[in-house]
């Protein structure tokens, strides 16, 4: 069964069409890797798939492992499995990044039918998790976002992921704002969480990432519409030609 | 004149002679010279800027009656909830108003650091209030401070020494046992941190049960110079009682006052915060938390005077108002002309959880000096949407990501409460108080 399967698919924010006829498909363990200039709708089709309300969907469908995904109400597609990783996450005061990653575990754990996760247990899980990323214990004390650069929130994001180790990530510009070090950081994270059920969605504007986690598939989206699918050299294309030359087929 | 007053002056006049330090002249002269006061105004109404939002009608007509029995049958361990951990902290207790001498512990005190009730001092040291009798009065509508300062049966008075540093902190309790007949207390605490001397006091008003009473508070802090006083107030009365409070605080060059105030109870909270920054290079830091839900109202009137260059204030006021809650902020800064090299920052910030729900808040400058940094901002807002999504994507549904919101709202001054007993039980009992979602 297909992790995601989107169809014909038109969604309008504000009532301004943004995606007009989006095609894709996700298998387990595969991972995609949609790029395309500004405006062409990438965020709209990440906000989408999460259950940000004011995009409405005008026409089309989305299934989610065989399950109508546009019924669900957003916490409903994060207990089943879906993340999304935001381009910019927003600040929460007086949240610790450390209460929120406890309460989304255990959101998660409930949705499953386990029990909560014991403090001491929970603290390893994350242990671990955030030294990969760099990420020292007075930083899983700091309130969520709130002062972070651009790269920290993008590796906060990037924690999050790895401690509720979703089935399908979409990781929205998951690379803007980051220097080579945390690039590769960041890469290195999402490949560990690479296996055979997890899929993910990477959504960029630039290759650099890709050379680092090689996508099984690369995806140009303009228009509101994917118009151009490959592999690898599809993206090496792009950085070296831009967008440009795809007006025509776009059109 | 109020029905409410009129008994009140009568109580006067009939127990005048039992009022703690009448024998003294000075007492007896200051109370007589505030009950002339309140009689001349009489109690505030609406029709005073500084009362325009908050009914005193009830007040007013209510004529509540002075609590003079001895202290009620309490074992130490129903006080347990509403007390800082125990071996951790110095405690007085007033029950109803009055100092229960069982109930408080002042074991291991540092030498020359005197805590003691109120009215003993007064019959037995009347000489010792008497520099603090007349309060720093900044309007002309403190009907309810002058009608404590004329019918204060008992409170704390503290005095930490020059160059003493209190470890523990102190914990003032008030706790009402309310009866069929609502009650009044009129508290008066004074504080005195002496020279270089530390101290962090927790003044706390509580109700044991639900039933209706009215708290008439007030307290007098006095900061000497490089004196340092963390001083938090905590408001979680019934949900039928009334609290009307007044702190005016005096400091001196180079003292800090740390001030906090959490409220959480009580039908109708109104408390006034008078702070004096009277020498160089004293610094103020004033923080405040209101939660209301149900019809609860509450009212914060702050005054903060520069009134000597060099000095530094910054405050924080945040409410979070639920249901049909009402709540009122006004923050005057006031800066005389002349005075040079003034830091002074006022924020508030303000989430309503209901379309009901209403707050008015009222920054008020007035600074008369050019030599002056001052910033104020005000926000008030319901829920962030954008926040609510970023949750909900986490797997937390509307309510737990609206409680985990509002939480984090709370907890931005929470989180710096130390030490941690101290932080835990104030968590504790807001959660207990409150009636949030």
């Amino acid at each position: 069964m297909n992790i995601l399967e989107i169809s014909n698919l038109h969604v309008a924010v504000m009532d301004k069409p943004i995606l007009r006829g989006l095609e894709l498909e996700l298998k387990p363990g595969e991972v995609h890797a949609i790029m395309g200039p500004n405006g062409s709708g990438k965020s709209t089709l990440a906000n989408l798939l999460a259950g940000r309300e004011e995009c409405q969907v005008t026409a089309g469908s989305v299934f989610y492992q065989g399950e109508n995904l546009l019924v669900m109400a957003p916490e409903e597609r994060a207990g089943k499995g879906l993340f999304l990783g935001f381009q910019n996450p927003v600040e929460l005061p007086g949240i610790s990044n450390v209460r929120l990653l406890k309460e989304a575990f255990n959101a998660r754990q409930r949705h499953r039918g386990l029990p909560a996760m014991d403090a001491l247990a929970f603290r390893d899980h994350l242990d671990q998790r955030s030294k990969r990323l760099g990420l020292s214990g007075e930083w899983l004390l700091r309130p969520v976002n709130v002062g972070f650069s651009g790269g920290e929130k993008k590796r906060n994001e990037l924690l999050q992921m790895m401690v509720l180790e979703p089935r399908l990530a979409i990781l929205d510009e998951i690379d803007s704002g980051l220097d080579i070090d945390a690039l590769a950081l960041v890469a290195e994270g999402i490949n560990a969480m690479r296996d055979a059920q997890r899929s993910m969605l990477l959504i960029t504007h630039y290759p650099r990432l890709l050379d680092l986690v090689h996508p099984d598939h690369v995806h140009v989206l303009m228009e509101g519409r994917i118009i151009l699918s490959g592999g690898m050299a599809l993206a090496q294309d792009l950085e070296k030609q831009g967008y440009g030359w795809l007006e025509e087929v776009a059109t | 004149m109020s029905s409410a007053l009129h008994t009140y002056q009568r109580e006067f006049h009939d127990n005048s002679t039992h009022l703690p330090g009448w024998n003294a002249w000075q007492i007896r002269r200051s109370r007589q010279a505030a009950m002339q006061r309140v009689m001349q105004t009489d109690l505030p109404t609406q029709k005073l800027e500084n009362w325009k939002y908050t009914s005193t009608r009830r007040l007013s007509q209510t004529p509540y009656a002075l609590y003079t029995g001895g202290c009620v049958g309490l074992y130490l361990e129903d006080l347990d909830p509403f007390l800082v951990d125990r071996q951790a902290s110095h405690r007085l207790v007033f029950i109803n108003g009055l100092l229960s001498r069982r109930l408080s512990c002042l074991d291991d005190l540092p030498n020359a650091v005197q805590v003691a009730s109120m009215a003993r001092i007064a019959d037995e040291s009347p000489a010792m209030l008497s520099p603090w009798l007349e309060p720093v009065l900044t309007g002309h509508d403190q009907g309810f401070a002058e009608l404590n300062q004329a019918l204060w049966l008992d409170g704390a008075f503290v005095h930490i020494p020059a160059g003493v540093q209190l470890i523990k902190p102190l914990q003032l309790l008030f706790l009402t046992t309310p009866f069929q007949e609502p009650i009044v207390t009129f508290p008066w605490n004074l504080v005195i941190v002496g020279k270089s001397a530390q101290a962090l006091v927790i003044e706390s008003y509580l109700t044991l049960g639900q039933g209706a009473h009215f708290s008439n508070a007030r307290t007098t802090l006095v900061l000497e110079p490089q004196a340092r006083l963390e001083h938090l107030l905590l408001l979680g009365e019934s949900e039928l009682a009334w609290h009307v409070g007044s702190v005016q605080a005096t400091q001196k060059e180079g003292s800090r006052l740390d001030s906090r105030i959490f409220a959480a109870g009580g039908e109708l909270t109104r408390q006034e915060l008078q702070i004096t920054l009277a020498g160089a290079e004293a610094e103020c830091f004033q923080e405040g938390l209101f939660l209301a839900g149900r019809r609860q109202h509450m009212d914060l009137h702050s005054w903060l005077h520069h009134t000597c260059s060099n000095t530094r204030s910054r405050q924080l006021f945040k409410s979070v108002l639920d249901g049909h809650a009402r709540g009122v902020f006004n923050g005057v800064i006031r800066i005389p002309p002349d005075l040079q090299n003034i830091q002074a920052e006022q924020k508030t910030a303000n989430l309503l959880l209901t379309d009901t729900a209403e707050i008015d808040a009222k920054p008020q400058l007035e600074i008369h000096s050019d030599a002056v940094q001052c910033s104020h901002g005000a926000t008030v807002g319901g829920m962030n949407p954008e926040a609510m999504f970023y949750l909900q994507s986490r797997g937390l549904d509307v309510d737990a990501a609206r409680l985990l919101l509002i939480q984090g709202f709370a907890d931005e001054l929470l989180q710096t409460i130390k030490p941690a007993p101290v932080q835990e039980w104030l968590r504790q009992r807001l959660n207990q108080e409150r009636n949030l979602p």
